[in-house]
């Protein structure tokens, strides 16, 4: 496991980018489509269709800011993830980083690239080799980029330890000798070696304990400010996305359905989905919860194989009319940062 | 006397104590919640109070020493065959603090180690309208498990048979506990599936848990546990797993069933606001023990033990702004100590005082009791 790294090129460790001034955006998205084939037939496979997980999705993101895409589960919102990073190969649109199409990279160009956008998964546990220990895993990605010598390696990883509250002496434990916040500590760790721009932290916190929750997003919040990072956050809880992020997209059925900044879509939610996803969080204040007005759902998902006709939302929404069948409502602007895609001024 | 009186009940697999002398009472019509993180208990209260437990086989000599203090881990082993579910079910009504059980028993053997692995010993008392669950007899708890008290499960793919229609595992409740057959118990099983909110029943009764959405599977788990109209119904985690539009219907179908039926319901859950929108009480778990106890809107309005101030302190809530620091409880629920060295939550506790550790500290007061020395001070 353990190899002596082959003496790499260009040997200089990566110091940490000075943080972009504010408000020029980092990432942009333009269309992005991922369409997962359907194949049936035993011995010839046929495309009998496709899921469209993510169906036509932009959106940019400032430098040093964080973008929160909520959604239920089944939305799209973790394809998209991986999309952008080029961990799922979209169908059609383009992703660009800082100015470089990463849509447009091939191979080795890729490779190299992907030092600059990083993830943080949902299970520590899951995405932590569990033969590896805390020194290797943190050096892996060094060396895969060829970065620094072995000592310069372990310098890192003790200095990103530190950043994210763990003490040096955890090197050479594996991962099952921890909690799950310190797993995840980890894997935001890990994250963080390469000091990339972007990080897409998927569920960063779902997985972890009301106490420890808190605690892993405080880190992402003053990491944030340390190392002028990006986030792209993607979560189902509605209080964690708004708690972290300066700007919120609501996906549904793989298209977004409103977008804008944090305050306003929890002060003024204009898409119906988003209405009913913000009425139904329970919050944690008996006087709220006693006299609050809830907009039930009825009924699940529809299948993303095969989408409502017209507006996707309409088969559950209590606002649905007979031009929500016929017509896609168009993304428009309705107030300054305000998008929405509904018929109707709700 | 309510429904369903649990006094010091106490659970633990071998050396490792799991639940720690809980006590709490649900009424006719009430909804009482048990809140607590992973590894609290709460889900482990469940499964005593419904006899689901594997039961240990030294539980007797086990349960007794318990109260005494620490126990070896070699010491639960007694008695080969000795003691069998008769001699264990009748332990239950030892009551708390007798220890003369352990001379009954010979100590110290450690070849039944291994055999003990995975059993759980059970002690304290569970009422139900005034009989004891922990010491009836298996088969008496079959007849009552179903019929007067029912579970609801958190993950509802892993709690359906799935290699039987859903409307078959329906009905084999209603024939088993209602003498219900053929016809009859299909057309009752599609009237619950109907009441739960499943549209076209007759035809999801024949379908496979697979087929269903998770919010579908988590309402036949509910129809099939209200099927008999229990008295008492335990709700463990039933809304974890699903999204936020769909637990907030199966929270509507819950309040509902306890308005309606008069049903009580233990609710057993980490989300404090699903706590504040469906419980009238509400007992906090810390590593094995109620911590805090107050009727809904008290332990909102005026948390006080540090433990449910540390959580409340870490939720992000949708009515504060952005990027405001949650105030998150340090270390992690490893960092515990035993009750009967102090206070368990003292080493992640902000205000702890050389009083913490020193012996237990006590559930004072009521209705809002709390188990924290240092209560008058920090108020």
């Amino acid at each position: 496991m353990s190899t002596e790294p082959q003496a790499p090129e260009d040997a200089e460790p990566q110091v940490p980018d000075e943080p972009a001034p504010a408000a020029e955006p980092l990432l942009e998205v333009e269309d992005l489509e991922v369409h997962f084939p359907i194949r049936r037939g035993i011995v010839v496979e046929r495309v009998v269709g496709h899921v469209r997980a993510v169906d036509g999705v932009g959106l940019s993101v400032d430098a040093g800011g964080t973008y929160g895409l909520v959604g239920e589960s089944g939305c799209g919102k973790t394809t998209f993830g991986r999309a952008v990073l080029r961990l799922e190969e979209p169908t059609a649109g383009r992703v660009r980083l800082g100015g470089d199409e990463v849509t447009a990279l091939k191979g080795e160009r890729l490779r190299r690239f992907r030092s600059r956008m990083q993830m943080v998964f949902q299970d520590p546990l899951g995405s932590l080799n569990p033969r590896h220990n805390v020194d290797m895993l943190l050096a892996e990605p060094l060396k895969v980029h060829g970065i620094g010598s072995k000592e310069e390696r372990r310098k890192l990883a003790v200095e990103t330890l530190d950043a994210v509250g763990l003490p040096k002496s955890v090197m050479e434990r594996y991962p099952h000798e921890f909690s799950g916040g310190q797993r995840q500590r980890l894997g935001i760790a890990r994250a963080l070696m390469l000091r990339p721009d972007l990080i897409v932290c998927d569920e960063p916190v779902s997985a972890l304990d009301v106490s420890i929750q808190a605690q892993v997003m405080n880190l992402l919040e003053e990491l944030q400010g340390e190392f002028g990072l990006t986030y792209l956050v993607i979560a189902h809880d509605l209080a964690v996305v708004r708690h972290l992020s300066d700007r919120v997209g609501v996906m549904y059925l793989g298209k977004l359905v409103e977008e804008a900044d944090s305050e306003a879509i929890y002060e003024n939610p204009r898409h119906p989905y988003t209405k009913a996803l913000l009425s139904a969080v329970p919050q944690p204040n008996p006087e709220i919860e006693a006299t609050r007005e809830r907009i039930i759902l009825k009924g699940d998902l529809p299948s993303p194989a095969n989408p409502p006709s017209g507006c996707r939302f309409r088969t559950r929404c209590p606002w649905a009319e007979d031009v929500c069948a016929e017509v896609e409502p168009e993304w428009r602007e309705t107030a300054a940062g305000h998008k929405v895609a509904c018929h109707f001024d709700l | 006397m309510a429904l369903l009186e649990v006094e010091d009940l106490r659970v633990a697999f071998g050396a490792a104590t799991a639940v720690d002398g809980v006590s709490f009472a649900v009424d006719e019509g009430k909804v009482v919640g048990l809140v607590g993180e992973s590894g609290c208990g709460k889900s482990v209260t469940s499964l005593a109070i419904m006899g689901l437990l594997p039961k240990g086989k030294g539980r007797k000599a086990r349960a007794a020493k318990s109260r005494n203090g620490k126990v070896p881990a070699q010491a639960e082993a007694t008695g080969p065959e000795g003691t069998g579910p008769e001699g264990a079910a009748g332990d239950g009504a030892v009551p708390p603090g007798h220890g003369g059980a352990v001379a009954a028993t010979p100590q110290g053997i450690a070849v039944g180690r291994r055999s003990n692995r995975g059993g759980a010993d059970v002690s304290g008392r569970a009422a139900f309208d005034g009989v004891d669950l922990l010491t009836l007899p298996p088969a008496a708890m079959r007849r009552r498990r179903g019929a007067d008290l029912a579970m609801v499960f958190q993950d509802p793919l892993s709690s359906l048979n799935p290699v039987v229609p859903v409307g078959r595992q329906i009905t084999e409740v209603l024939e088993r506990h209602r003498g219900l057959k053929g016809d009859k118990a299909v057309k009752e099983a599609a009237n619950l599936l109907d009441r739960v909110g499943i549209p076209d029943p007759l035809r999801r009764l024949k379908e496979y848990p697979h087929q269903l959405s998770g919010g579908m599977r988590q309402r036949v788990l509910i129809a099939i546990a209200v099927a008999c109209a229990p008295r008492l119904l335990i709700a463990d985690e039933p809304t974890t797993a699903l999204d936020v539009t769909i637990q907030a219907q199966i929270l509507e179908l819950l309040k509902d069933l306890v308005d309606s039926e008069g049903t009580a319901l233990l609710m057993i859950t980490h989300d404090l606001g699903v706590v504040a929108g469906i419980c009238d009480e509400v007992n906090v778990l810390y590593s094995g023990r109620v911590v805090e106890s107050a009727p809904v809107r008290d332990l909102f309005a005026r948390p006080t033990h540090p433990y449910t101030v540390g959580l409340l302190g870490s939720i992000p809530r949708l009515d504060l702004g952005t990027h405001e620091p949650l105030t998150p409880i340090r270390g992690s629920i490893a960092d515990v100590i035993r009750w009967k060295d102090g206070c368990a939550f003292a080493p992640r506790c902000d205000r702890v005082a050389p009083a913490c550790v020193e012996g237990e500290p006590a559930l004072v007061g009521a209705p809002h009791a709390h188990r924290c020395v240092m209560a008058e001070e920090i108020a």
